[in-house]
């Protein structure tokens, strides 16, 4: 009961198991050199993502916005939190989304005495060739469910995390690559703290967005009613896209094109939360990183090839809410996480940067200007 | 795709729906707004002229019975037309509004100046100094007629010239409201402004005539404009509107119908006042307030009006004399009333100087019935006035009497008044220097017309004293040369009074009584003799009834009405007192002091006196009479220039200030045209268009944000309401907005080499839009966009709201407000570096100080 190295079964569709040979056969360089992912053409893009949003939501009713951006998150290469009261899908959210892609999935059931070998693997002595063999944990999936990640103890927490952001694994002394691609879902229960071990902000920092699902309106509620009452919607659920189709979209939204001042908005956002007095930690240089990438998989799912600041506008809130801790003050009035970042993006100036423009007028330059020139926001000290 | 309404009628859409080249037009490019940036302008301007004409002239028309007669109907056609025509060139040749109202003030000055004064300009046309010298007077003219007479006034020319130049204006100013403001609705405002000048001066209205013409110029107004620049909220011509007719239909009805019914139900709307037979007069009743220029139009009157009925016991019927006028100065004489010297309280009067003359007292009852004025009727000199209602006071200098809160109406008084014995003798006697008199009676006029002067001297040459002085003017004045008339000051321009109308009298030699006695009163001062004129009324007609007064017994009664009111001057004889002389032929009674010693039969009546004159053998003065008016003279063109000066400033101050008033909107149209037709084909000029829709959405009341992304203030623009909905005929605007948005993201957001698809992820609705838009640039699509925007956003916004973004658009304020502030921004960067460079200075120096103490304390140890 303690640890559910899941039954897979249930979790991917026939056919498919945790290939272990495969999984472990990616050692160091070598998958990755082989076939370089090669990036798709718009159109297999977008009917590969409507392919993948059409089967999550057909089965999780009403909650278009949280499959899209587990999507966005998985072409970004991040991570997803989830965080919610338990039974408002979380856990179906993570399954549909892997059960739509053709690659492998295992599912974590954390808990105390979960140890940090069952999420990695362990080097077992095999009798017969008498060496050690690592056997695989189960990281070693393209995409893995951590339920109840906040049940795990610290160091099991912390060996998870270290395969998030390095996508390896290393068992003694020995690095072993995971495959790609590679997306961690964890879902956390925010109510029922009692005996959790609540996941450090430096841990949270590795998740590339949190999402809380929220409850399904009525009309979604009385549909999930009708439609799921005699089967499970998951068994309906087929892959519509491979392994690596994902892959080429992942390879995709490298490409999007950022432009100067979105960076430059990027970093005035960043540099905001830091000098916000409302708050004690603002959002890391590796955040805007994160911020800068999801952006970049949400207007690749938008179609476009460059990222407008509406990208970032749009997933602001979602990768860096639960990186940022409020102040006591501010806390203590009522700010949440997400209420101090949408302040934040109403005070930052998109910097339409129209001075750069040849010819402009003087109320023109003006106007740019003063935006230009508030887009450098005041040095506090 | 194409959501424009295309309309079956137009060469424009014609045009406009196909690119020069021919080729097949992309969807982005049929706007509206390309219909509306007309490649040829065609018929609209000269039929909308036509029926800004149609509609002044035919408005004009209604004049008619404001004016006498119809010979002032050319002058104003010609202007009109003139105006009108000017403009609808201008525009044909695609002037911008500004230069084309500018153009048509240009075309009503010339029409103006080769109509009036053609023989004082350069070429018949051009308007010269003197021009100025004779606007100067016929703006006078024109404004005594207005004040003075009452319709129907005699088509003088300084009358008929403003009714031209007000006529132009409007023009100017319905075509404006129609054309550039587009506001065409209210140019009906313009010609109301027409109709509403018959419709409270004459009887019967404003007439059927001049309202069928005045309507059907305002229809054709509303018909142009709408044919021409159809208003996207009310798609008239396409299909989606079927209904429009019969609602035109039922609301016309409808108004009808209450325009019938409702007045009936106002009580006193039919009968009386406004609009039939008002015969209102916006400055009030003239009966008293300038008694001066109201004397001509009571001379005139048909029917004597205000009949003052009085009973004396005086031996001749007395002048009833209401005030006097003694500054001479000025366009406009009118009494003096001296209010702060007035006393209170008509018990006890007194004038001030001794009569060497015997006096005998005059009991004088005096009814005024329905006569209203501020100032009492008396018999000169009164004493006492007794059984008067309310309160009246005194002026000691003029012994005028005026009411301080009250008026004459319904006033009945006795009058004890001192009428001196004079006798020629006396009055030849009377050589003393003039002592006593106030100084205004003495004072010369300034800038009085050569004529004037000259004839003074002339007539009086020979003349040593005072009293012979007086005669020979009052002679001159009777003699045969003189005619008494009423009508050709009127029909000569020179009704009225002011040295100026001396002067064409003089010249004429024609007027009544005001003139008689103004030439005779400035003549008399000319001479030395102190002078005034007395306004009143020359001695009626006995009614044959008799009144009795207590102690007096029954006393004849006299009438006068408003036919003989009368002017007459006074002069000052020193040891006599004023003394009233009658130098208007064919009126009054010559007294007997002032007839000459040869004349047999002192007395003149109105009657009989027409005889008495020419008996007399005038002086054969060497009168220049064909002296001309002193208008070439080059000291008449320098006073008209004093005089012109702070006119022309003030002129130029208006339209300093007018383009004060437009310079938002002048800074505003340059900004836009810059910004779309600068960065023509070039990659900026998605970046231009961006700003100018951020500015257009600005003026009209969506301001964007600056923490906002290009694409959150577009749909905000969309949703606003401002651009109306999104489908339908505001489709265009909307997808406007959109191109523009996607255009701009393209080009700030996008990849540098722009265009490349290779990488990218071509295929949504966004940016096939954008890239479409980007490839057609060339064609300047982003400006047609803008103007869709715009004439949307005109479209849906209120009248105040597309007033304020015309006139005070909000985006140039706003950047003229951080201009403005910039320089107190940079101070106060300034003195924050300053502040704190001195602080470090401050510091350092400290510091220094320390070091060096704390070294020289450490050598000490």
């Amino acid at each position: 009961m303690d640890y559910h190295r899941t039954s897979l079964d249930e979790a991917l569709p026939e056919g498919q198991s945790l290939r272990e040979g495969s999984a472990v056969a990616g050692l160091p360089g070598t998958r990755r050199a082989a076939q370089p992912p090669a990036a798709m053409d718009a159109e297999s893009f977008s009917s590969a993502s409507e392919r993948i949003l059409t089967a999550i939501n057909t089965v999780i009713d009403g909650k278009a916005e949280a499959a899209k951006l587990a999507l966005t998150v998985l072409l970004a290469q991040g991570h997803l939190l989830l965080e919610d009261v338990p039974g408002v899908g979380k856990t179906l959210l993570a399954k549909t989304l892997a059960r739509t892609i053709d690659c492998s999935v295992s599912r974590i059931q954390f808990t105390p005495d979960l140890l940090p070998s069952d999420v990695t693997g362990v080097s077992i002595y095999n009798q017969a060739s008498r060496s050690f063999e690592f056997r695989p944990g189960a990281v070693f999936a393209n995409i893995v469910i951590g339920d109840e990640i906040n049940r795990a103890s610290a160091k099991t927490q912390s060996a998870l995390l270290e395969c998030m952001e390095e996508h390896q694994v290393t068992v003694d002394g020995k690095s072993y690559k995971l495959d790609e691609p590679f997306m961690v879902v964890a879902t956390q229960n925010p109510i029922e703290m009692e005996g959790t071990y609540p996941l450090p902000e430096a841990q949270r920092d590795r998740f590339m967005a949190r999402i809380s699902m929220g409850y399904p309106d009525k009309d979604a509620e009385m549909e999930m009613l009708e439609t799921h009452q005699a089967t499970s919607p998951l068994t309906k659920v087929t892959a519509v896209v491979t392994a690596g189709e994902v892959a080429s979209m992942i390879a995709t939204v490298r490409q999007v094109y950022v432009s100067q001042s979105i960076k430059e908005y990027t970093v005035s956002l960043g540099r905001a939360t830091r000098e916000s007095g409302m708050l004690r930690l603002g959002a890391s240089p590796r955040s805007m990183l994160q911020l800068l990438r999801a952006a970049k998989a949400t207007a690749a799912l938008e179609g476009r090839d460059y990222v407008l600041p509406d990208d970032v506008v749009s997933v602001a809130e979602a990768v860096l809410a639960h990186r940022i801790i409020l102040d006591r003050k501010a806390a203590s009035t009522g700010e949440t996480a997400q209420s101090v970042i949408r302040a934040v993006l109403a005070k930052i100036p998109v910097s339409p940067d129209m001075a750069a423009a040849p010819a402009t007028s003087a109320g023109h330059a003006a106007g740019g200007g003063v935006s230009t020139r508030a887009a450098t926001l005041p040095d506090r000290r | 795709m194409t959501l424009t309404p295309q309309r079956s009628a137009g060469p424009h859409s014609a045009q406009s729906g196909t690119s020069p080249g021919g080729s097949p037009v992309p969807p982005q490019g049929s706007f509206p707004g390309a219909r509306k940036a007309p490649t040829k302008v065609g018929a609209q301007p000269w039929l909308m002229a036509l029926a800004v004409a149609l509609a002044v002239a035919g408005a004009a028309l209604s004049l008619n019975g404001v004016l006498r007669g119809w010979a002032w109907y050319s002058p104003v056609l010609s202007t009109v037309l003139t105006v009108a025509l000017t403009m609808a060139g201008l525009r044909a040749l695609r002037w911008r509004s500004a230069f084309v109202t500018a153009g048509a003030l240009a075309a009503l000055v010339l029409i103006l100046t080769f109509t009036f004064f053609r023989a004082s300009s350069i070429l018949g046309f051009l308007p010269s100094g003197d021009t100025l010298t004779q606007l100067d007077r016929y703006v006078l003219r024109a404004s005594e007629t207005v004040l003075a007479e009452s319709a129907p006034v005699a088509p003088n020319a300084g009358i008929v010239l403003l009714v031209c130049a007000a006529l132009g204006l409007l023009v100017i100013l319905v075509d404006a409201l129609a054309f550039p403001l587009a506001l065409p609705a209210t140019s009906g405002l313009g010609i109301l402004a027409i109709l509403i000048v018959p419709a409270m001066i004459k009887p019967q209205s404003v007439g059927a005539a001049g309202f069928v013409a005045a309507t059907a110029g305002y229809l054709l107004i509303l018909g142009c404009s709408h044919w021409f620049a159809p208003d996207p909220r009310t798609g008239a011509d396409t299909a989606r509107n079927p209904g429009q007719f019969r609602r035109g239909a039922l609301t016309g009805a409808v108004a009808l119908t209450l325009t019938l019914l409702v007045q009936l139900v106002i009580p006193g709307f039919d009968q009386g006042t406004f609009p039939q037979g008002s015969r209102l007069n916006p400055f009030g009743t003239a009966s008293g307030l300038n008694p001066m220029i109201s004397l001509g139009n009571s001379l005139r009157a048909p029917t004597g009006d205000g009949r003052i009925t009085f009973a004396t016991n005086a031996p001749s019927t007395p002048y009833l004399r209401s005030v006097t006028v003694d500054s001479f100065n000025g366009d406009n004489w009118a009494p003096d009333d001296r209010n702060d010297t007035r006393r209170l309280g008509t018990g006890r009067m007194d004038s001030g100087y001794e009569s060497a003359a015997t006096e005998v007292r005059v009991v004088t009852a005096v009814n005024t019935g329905q006569f209203t004025s501020p100032y009492l009727p008396v018999p000169y000199a009164p004493e006492a006035v007794n059984g008067l209602n309310g309160r009246w006071s005194w002026d000691p200098a003029t012994l005028s009497i005026k009411g301080v809160d009250t008026n004459s109406r319904d006033q009945q008084y006795v009058v004890l008044s001192a009428s001196p014995q004079l006798t020629p003798e006396l009055l030849a006697g009377a050589t003393g220097p003039v002592q006593g008199v106030p100084e205004q009676f003495i004072r010369t006029p300034a800038n009085v017309p050569e004529i004037v002067q000259r004839t003074a001297e002339a007539v009086t040459a020979g003349s040593s004293t005072p009293y012979a002085r007086a005669l020979a003017i009052q002679r001159y004045l009777r003699s045969v040369e003189f005619s008494y008339s009423l009508q050709s000051p009127v029909q000569g321009g020179y009704d009225g009074n002011g040295l100026s109308v001396l002067a064409d009298f003089l010249n004429q030699k024609s007027g009544y009584c005001i003139h008689f006695a103004s030439a005779m009163a400035v003549m008399a001062r000319l001479e030395g003799i102190p002078s005034r004129i007395a306004v009143g009324y020359a001695p009626g007609r006995a009614t044959g009834a008799t009144v009795s007064i207590g102690g007096q017994g029954a006393l004849p009664e006299y009438e006068v009405d408003a036919r003989d009111a009368h002017a007459w001057p006074e002069l000052y004889f020193q040891g006599l007192g004023w003394v009233p002389f009658e130098p208007t032929p064919s009126r009054g009674v010559v007294p007997s002091y002032a007839t000459d010693a040869q004349v047999a039969g002192g007395a003149s009546t109105n009657e009989n006196n027409d005889g008495l004159l020419p008996s007399v053998s005038p002086n054969p003065a060497p009168l220049p009479t064909a002296a001309p008016l002193p208008l070439p003279g080059a000291d008449a063109t320098a006073d008209a220039a004093s005089r012109w000066l702070p006119v022309l400033y003030s002129a130029g101050g208006l339209l300093l200030l007018g383009l004060l008033l437009a310079s938002p909107q002048l800074a505003r149209t340059a900004l836009r045209r810059r910004r779309l037709n600068g960065a023509r084909g070039d990659s900026a000029a998605a970046l231009q268009a961006w700003a100018e829709l951020r500015d257009l959405a600005m003026d009209y009341g969506v301001a964007p944000r600056t923490s906002e992304t290009p694409r959150h203030f577009s749909d905000r623009l969309r949703l606003s309401g401002a651009l109306g909905e999104p489908h339908g005929i505001d489709a265009a605007g909307h997808q406007a907005v959109r191109a523009l948005t996607a255009d701009f993201e393209q080009r700030q957001y996008g990849r540098p080499s722009s265009g490349g698809d290779g990488a990218g992820v071509p295929g949504s609705a966004d940016r096939a839009a954008g890239s479409a838009a980007a490839a057609g640039s060339a064609g300047s699509p982003a400006a047609h966009r803008i103007e869709a925007v715009r004439s949307t956003l005109r479209a849906h916004a209120g009248p105040l709201v597309r007033f304020r973004a015309a006139w005070l658009p909000p985006s140039i304020m706003a950047a003229w407000r951080r201009a403005a502030a910039a320089p107190f921004r940079a101070a106060r960067r300034a003195a924050q570096r300053t502040r704190r460079g001195l602080a470090g200075t401050w510091l350092m120096t400290r510091g220094a100080a320390h070091r060096v103490r704390r070294g020289s304390w450490l050598r000490r140890g």
